[in-house]
């Protein structure tokens, strides 16, 4: 579903992506770990359009994307959270989930301006599908409330939410469970799981261990920009290089 | 549920009550031989479109432009300009010259779409002055120059809408369909983009939404506001003159937007009524308009963030809330 090819991506000297290639499978969770700096989330921005790698090539359902605009992306069926949260704060919980749905809603501006009957009935659907996602993710009783007074792990739960407003096929989860108690933890390891039933296959960095083994199908590791290994959740559990780069970096 | 409802009819019925004192303003500003106060509401009404349009790209989307009047110039001239040589009545003139601005202000936001806030105002600044300078001086005198303009007044059906008073219901009308679609607009996907933006633009365009049209569109709407008001502006008056578009008048926008409160429905209406009615009172003190200006704009800068609406909506929720205590 989605490939991605010998991807190179330098900040001036400093190479963040080195020739890294990986695979998203259709309807299953990808983990990809490493060390902190190791690249994850440029790799993570280099999909989603925020930068154009150097080298290399993505391929999304049979198309090249790299070089796409990140809205593009999110057109494309590509959607993500982000490692640092970036809501929008002052807008309403269900606001942000329409937000989210923006490059599926089909109104003109013309429509918007003059309140079209077209118009009217997509803002009601539109508003019915996030309750519905609200519900999905455990915050319609939140709904009505600002962005950012959220606690931080349901401001986490709501940026899944968000990504999922576009109907993505493939959802990019950066750290989801940074800042999360152990029972959120369980309650996202859950939702991830109802996500990837929904058709929505997963691309997911996590640090906690114990969560990703859980979750992941296959997995990915960086170090210095480079892919260090993969392999099932185990496999790489018990890779001496793997090992040695965590505990090496700590 | 059943609250709602009720609400939604009590917010009607308070609709219905202002549009009815609106409606007959008029007649009683007659009986009180109050003539005067119909050039104050024309003004009145004229402002409150010019500065909902700056809402639209400032409040809402969060571009500085410090260069409005050059759109209420085009609209201006544009109208009186196009009436004078093709005699197409006036009300299509000031909707072309409408149109005419929103492709300028489009044109404008394409490369300054990508500025950040200050250099965004300075290049605001510098199109404003621009537009001054080609109105003041015109190649052909086509705008008259420093000597004036002078042009016709609306008319409806032959009926010339000549005087401040027949110009009272024009203005009313238009004003009520600029807030309709400023208020539809903002609840829509469009508007939601705008407030996106304005709060998060990487977040905006990682969930789909083209910032730079997004960013450009604003300009091209609140251009066509803006410059609609010029239109009525002129044909109001029926004499406009380049000082009516100096660097002053846009200050004189942000201020009453900043003044009335951003973002907001009725801020540009609280912004235009209080500082009409403030000039007008100020009125023997013309020279020192700016520094009036100057300290209106501190004050809600420091003591009134949210603008005068957002003062009034805080002490509207802590009567409410006492409201509820009683219960
Ligand atoms: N915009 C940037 N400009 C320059 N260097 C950058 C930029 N973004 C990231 N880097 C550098 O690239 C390297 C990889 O950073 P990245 O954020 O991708 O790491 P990460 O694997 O996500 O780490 P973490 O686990 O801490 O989130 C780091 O050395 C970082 O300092
Ligand atoms: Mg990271």
């Amino acid at each position: 579903m989605l490939k991605v090819k010998n991807v190179t991506l330098r900040f001036g000297g400093l190479v963040a992506n080195n020739d890294v290639s990986m695979e998203v499978r259709d309807g299953k969770i990808t983990g990809l770990i490493g060390p902190n700096g190791a690249g994850k989330t440029t790799f993570f921005n280099c999909i989603s359009g925020v930068y154009t790698p150097n080298e290399g090539k993505i391929i999304f359902e049979g198309k090249e994307i790299q070089g796409y605009r990140p809205y593009q992306i999110n057109k494309a069926g590509i959607s993500r959270t982000y490692q640092i949260i970036n809501l929008f704060k002052k807008m309403k919980v269900y606001e942000n989930v329409i937000v989210g749905m923006h490059s599926r809603l089909n109104s003109s501006v013309t429509d918007s301006l003059f309140k079209t009957k077209k118009e009217r009935e997509e803002e009601k659907k539109a508003y019915e599908k996030a309750l519905g996602l609200l519900d999905f993710v455990g915050l319609l009783e939140l709904k009505d409330e600002p962005a950012g007074s959220l606690s931080y792990g349901k401001q986490r739960l709501l940026e899944i939410c968000r990504a999922l407003a576009s109907d993505p096929k493939i959802l990019l989860l950066d750290e989801p469970a940074a800042g999360m108690n152990a029972t959120e933890k369980n309650e996202l390891d859950l939702l991830c799981k109802k996500i990837v039933e929904r058709g929505v296959s997963i691309l997911i960095i996590e640090h906690d261990m114990k969560l990703m083994m859980g979750l992941a199908d296959y997995m990915y590791v960086l170090n210095y920009g480079k892919l260090l290994a993969e392999g099932a959740p185990l496999e790489i559990q018990n890779n001496p290089a793997v090992i040695e780069a965590y505990l090496g970096g700590e | 549920m059943n609250l709602r409802l009720k609400n939604a009819i009590s917010n009607r019925k308070k609709d219905l009550i202002i549009l009815l004192v609106l409606l007959l303003m008029p007649v009683f500003l007659n009986v009180i031989h109050f003539e005067y106060a119909f050039t104050i509401v024309s003004f009145i009404f004229i402002y409150i479109i010019a500065v909902s349009g700056l809402d639209i790209v400032f409040g809402y989307s969060g571009q500085i432009s410090l260069g409005h009047a050059a759109f209420f110039a085009i609209g201006a001239y544009g109208s009186a300009i196009l009436h004078k040589y093709t005699h197409i009545p006036v009300i299509l003139t000031m909707i072309i010259a409408a149109f005419l601005a929103a492709v300028i202000g489009a044109g404008l936001a394409y490369p300054a779409s990508k500025l950040v806030f200050h250099f965004l105002s300075l290049a605001t600044i510098a199109f404003g002055e621009i537009v001054y300078q080609l109105v003041a001086q015109s190649p052909y005198e086509i705008t008259g120059n420093f000597t004036g303009f002078f042009t016709d007044s609306v008319s409806i059906f032959g009926y010339k809408l000549n005087t401040y008073s027949k110009f009272y219901y024009f203005g009313l009308f238009s004003v009520l369909v600029f807030l309709l679609m400023k208020n539809n607009l903002i609840k829509s996907k469009v508007g939601r983009a705008f407030i996106a933006i304005r709060e998060n633009s990487h977040a905006a365009d990682g969930m789909g939404i083209n910032v730079r049209n997004y960013k450009i569109l604003a300009f091209a709407i609140s251009a066509f506001f803006t410059a609609f008001a010029g239109g009525m502006y002129a044909h109001c008056v029926k004499f406009i003159s380049p000082d009516t578009f100096m660097y002053k008048q846009s200050v004189m926008f942000l201020t009453m937007l900043l003044f009335g409160g951003t973002a907001s429905r009725f801020g540009p209406i609280f912004g235009a009524v209080s500082v009409l009615i403030l000039n007008e009172a100020l009125r023997a003190t013309e020279k020192y308009q700016l520094l009036i200006y100057g300290v209106l704009l501190l004050i809600v800068i420091v003591v009134l963030p949210g603008g005068l609406y957002g003062a009034y909506q805080d002490v509207a929720v802590k009567f409410k809330k006492k409201g509820v205590n009683k219960c």
